[in-house]
C-alpha cells in the first residue's frame, strides 16, 4: 500500500519536472498556429505565420547566414577535433592532463567572457567582422564538443584492428583510411552534429563578432522580440527548436555510448 | 608573435570569405553574376524598420545590395561602433544615443549638399537638442509618449497625467519599462522639465509614482501593445507609433497627450567613423526622403512621416488619422530626453526604490 502511495507521489513529482521543462516550449509552439496576433487569445488554427516566415526575405537571408556559418564551423572545427582526438588518445606525452584539460576549458568558459575575448581579439588584429569571424567564434567553441564525442568513442575501442593491419603491411595512411576512420565514424558524425546544433543555435557568442551581413537566426530573433513579439517568431522558434531536437536525437543514436551498440559492431 | 597570428588569421578568413560568397551570393536576384561595380551598404538598424519594397528599389536603382543587420536597444549598437571594425555605413541610434556618439566621436559629419530632400523634414526636427546643428544625425521615426487608454473602460477622456493616478484603474494601468521615461513623467506632471537636475523634483517626482504603485498592472516596453490589444491593460504610457499600431488591431484604443507636456523621442540616421562607403550611405540616407518614396515607407511603417514635402503622396487616411496628427501638432512643445550625465546615478537610484518598494 505503502510503496504505491510513494509512486505516484514519484510520478506527480516527476510530471511536474517534466511540464515545468517542457510546458513553455510546447505553448511557444502551440501559439505559432495561432489565428490571432496577440498571444493572450486563442482564435483559431492556421499555418498563416509560417506561410509570412518563407516570404520574409529577412528571415531567409537569415536563415542562409546561420547555414553557411554553421556549415563552415561544423567541417573545420571536426576536422581538426577529429585530428586532436586521436592525437591525445594516441600518444603519452608530458602534461597530457593539462592539455586535455585545455581542450575542454572552452566548454566551461562563460560564453559571455568567451564572446568579449574574441571581440578583442578580432579588433586588435583589425578583421572585420562578418561571417569570417563569426566562423572562427564557433569553431573554436566547437571543437570542444567533437574532441569529446569523438575521444569517447576512441575509449571504448581496442587497436588490435590497426595492429592486425600494420601487421599485414597497411602503411600508416591506409590503416587509418580503412580502418581506424570507419571505426569512429559514428563519433564523427555524432561531433559534427553536435557542432552544427551548437552552431546554429549559439547567441551569446555570435551577439559579439556578428558584423555586415552576418545576422544568425537567433540574433534577429532577439532583434524581432523588441518590436513586440508577433506569431511570427513563434513559429520561426518552434522549426528552430525541430531542427535541434532532431539533430540531437540523431547524434544521440550515434553515440558511442551505449554498451549494446559497440558489441553489436 | 601578434604579426605571426594575424597573419595566420588573415589567411584563414581569406580562404572563409572567398568560400562564403558563393552560395550567399545566389539570395540576389537573377542579375547575380558578377557585376564587379555592385556596392554594398551595410545598415544597422531596428528590426522591421523599412518597408522592404523601397529597400529593394534603392537596391535596383544604385545596383547594390544592402545588407540589413539588426540590434534591440542603443546600449547594443554603441558596443558594436565603440568596439571597431564592423564597417557599417548607416546606423539609427535614438535620440540621446546620437549626444553620446557625437561625445564619443564615433559619427561622421553629414553632408548638406548630398542630402537635398532632407530639407523636407519638419524644421522643429531638423536641430533637435541631441543634435542642435543636425550635423551629424537625420530624424527618421518620431514621436511623443502620451496616454494610451480603452474606451470601453476608461470612460472620461483622459486629459492629465494626474488621470493615471485615479483609483478606478487599479491593477490595469501600465508604464514604460524606462527609467527616464517614467521618472520625466512625473516630473511633467508637475511643471518641470524632464531633464530635471534637481534632487527635490526627482524626489516629487518618485513620492507621486510610489503611490502609483498599487495600480501598476505591469512595467513593459515589449509587449505593451499585447496587453492593450487583449485589453488586459486599460490605461498607460505609450509611444505615439505604438499606439497607432494598437488602434488596427483593437479600434477601442485612444490617444491623448495630457495638457501639462510630454517626452518626444527619435530614432536617427547617422553615419559611423569607419563607413567604407559614406557616399552610398548618403544616396541611401536621401533617398528615403524623396517624398513619395518617404510617403510609401511610413504608411507601412506606421510612424509619423517627417518629412512635409511627403503628405500629398499619402492616404487620407494617414494624413487625417488622429494619433499621427496629435504627435505631429505637438512637435513643438515636447521635450527631448537629454544626456543628464552625472545626474544618471540619482534617476536610477530612484529608480530602484520605486521598483523595489524602498
Amino acid at each position: 500500500m505503502q510503496k504505491t502511495w510513494r509512486s505516484s507521489v514519484l510520478l506527480a513529482y516527476s510530471l511536474a519536472v517534466l511540464a515545468f521543462l517542457y510546458l513553455p516550449l510546447i505553448i511557444l509552439a502551440l501559439y505559432s498556429f495561432n489565428d490571432s496576433r496577440i498571444n493572450a487569445v486563442w482564435s483559431g488554427f492556421t499555418f498563416k505565420w509560417y506561410q509570412a516566415l518563407f516570404q520574409n526575405t529577412r528571415v531567409l537571408e537569415a536563415l542562409t547566414n546561420t547555414l553557411i556559418i554553421g556549415f563552415f564551423s561544423t567541417i573545420i572545427s571536426t576536422a581538426l577535433g577529429t585530428t586532436a582526438a586521436i592525437a591525445l588518445h594516441r600518444y603519452h606525452y608530458k602534461f597530457k592532463t593539462v592539455i586535455n584539460g585545455l581542450v575542454y576549458l572552452p566548454i566551461l568558459i562563460p560564453e559571455i567572457v568567451m564572446g568579449l575575448s574574441l571581440l578583442v581579439l578580432f579588433s586588435q588584429a583589425h578583421l572585420p567582422l562578418g561571417k569570417p569571424t563569426l566562423i572562427l567564434a564557433h569553431i573554436t567553441f566547437c571543437v570542444s564538443f567533437v574532441v569529446i564525442t569523438v575521444g569517447a568513442r576512441m575509449e571504448g575501442m581496442r587497436n588490435d584492428l590497426e595492429q592486425a593491419a600494420s601487421d599485414l603491411y597497411a602503411t600508416p595512411w591506409q590503416t587509418f583510411r580503412y580502418i581506424t576512420l570507419p571505426l569512429i565514424m559514428p563519433g564523427i558524425i555524432a561531433g559534427a552534429l553536435i557542432a552544427f546544433t551548437l552552431s546554429i543555435d549559439d547567441f551569446v557568442i555570435s551577439f559579439f563578432v556578428a558584423g555586415p551581413n552576418s545576422t544568425t537566426l537567433p540574433l534577429y530573433i532577439y532583434a524581432m522580440v523588441k518590436r513586440g513579439i508577433s506569431p511570427e517568431i513563434n513559429a520561426l522558434s518552434t522549426l528552430m527548436m525541430c531542427a535541434t531536437v532532431s539533430m540531437v536525437v540523431l547524434a544521440e543514436i550515434l553515440q558511442p555510448r551505449h554498451h549494446h551498440r559497440s558489441q553489436e559492431e | 608573435m601578434k604579426k605571426y597570428v594575424s597573419l595566420l588569421l588573415f589567411l584563414l578568413l581569406s580562404l572563409l570569405s572567398g568560400c562564403s560568397t558563393g552560395p550567399s551570393g545566389t539570395t540576389t536576384p537573377p542579375k547575380s553574376a558578377p557585376s564587379s561595380q555592385q556596392q554594398t551598404l551595410n545598415l544597422y538598424s531596428w528590426a522591421d524598420n523599412f518597408n522592404p519594397e523601397v529597400l529593394a528599389a534603392f537596391e535596383k536603382k544604385y545596383n547594390c545590395k544592402i545588407n540589413y543587420d539588426v540590434f534591440a536597444n542603443n546600449e547594443e549598437l554603441l558596443a558594436k561602433i565603440q568596439a571597431g571594425g564592423s564597417s557599417y555605413d548607416v546606423i539609427q541610434p535614438s535620440d540621446y544615443m546620437v549626444a553620446t556618439m557625437i561625445k564619443l566621436k564615433l559619427l561622421e559629419p553629414l553632408e548638406v549638399k548630398a542630402l537635398p530632400n532632407t530639407k523636407g523634414i519638419i524644421p522643429a526636427l531638423r536641430a533637435p537638442s541631441f543634435d542642435p546643428e543636425g550635423k551629424y544625425s537625420v530624424v527618421y521615426t518620431w514621436g511623443v509618449t502620451g496616454i494610451a487608454y480603452n474606451k470601453k473602460f476608461v470612460k472620461d477622456t483622459p486629459k492629465s497625467w494626474h488621470d493615471l493616478w485615479n483609483p478606478a484603474y487599479k491593477g490595469r494601468l501600465i508604464l514604460l519599462n524606462d527609467s527616464r521615461e517614467v521618472l520625466g513623467m512625473a516630473l511633467k506632471m508637475h511643471g518641470y522639465s524632464n531633464n530635471s537636475t534637481n534632487p527635490a523634483e526627482v524626489q516629487t517626482a518618485l513620492k507621486d509614482l510610489q503611490k502609483l504603485m498599487p495600480s501598476i498592472l505591469a512595467f513593459d516596453t515589449d509587449t505593451i501593445k499585447q496587453k492593450f490589444i487583449a485589453e488586459e491593460a486599460w490605461i498607460g504610457t505609450m509611444w505615439s507609433g505604438d499606439a497607432y499600431f494598437t488602434y488596427k488591431d483593437n479600434k477601442n484604443i485612444g490617444f491623448v497627450i495630457p495638457e501639462e507636456g510630454a517626452t518626444i523621442w527619435a530614432d536617427t540616421f547617422a553615419i559611423p567613423k569607419g563607413s567604407k562607403n559614406k557616399e552610398l550611405a548618403e544616396k541611401f540616407i536621401n533617398y528615403l526622403y524623396d517624398p513619395e518614396v518617404s510617403a510609401k515607407n511610413y504608411e507601412y511603417i506606421g510612424y509619423n512621416d517627417p518629412n512635409e514635402k511627403s503628405e500629398q503622396y499619402h492616404s487620407k487616411e494617414y494624413n487625417n488619422d488622429p494619433f499621427l496628427k496629435a504627435a505631429k501638432d505637438y512637435i513643438t512643445k515636447g521635450e527631448w530626453l537629454k544626456d543628464i550625465g552625472d545626474a544618471l546615478p540619482m534617476y536610477d537610484k530612484a529608480w530602484t526604490e520605486l521598483k523595489t518598494g524602498k
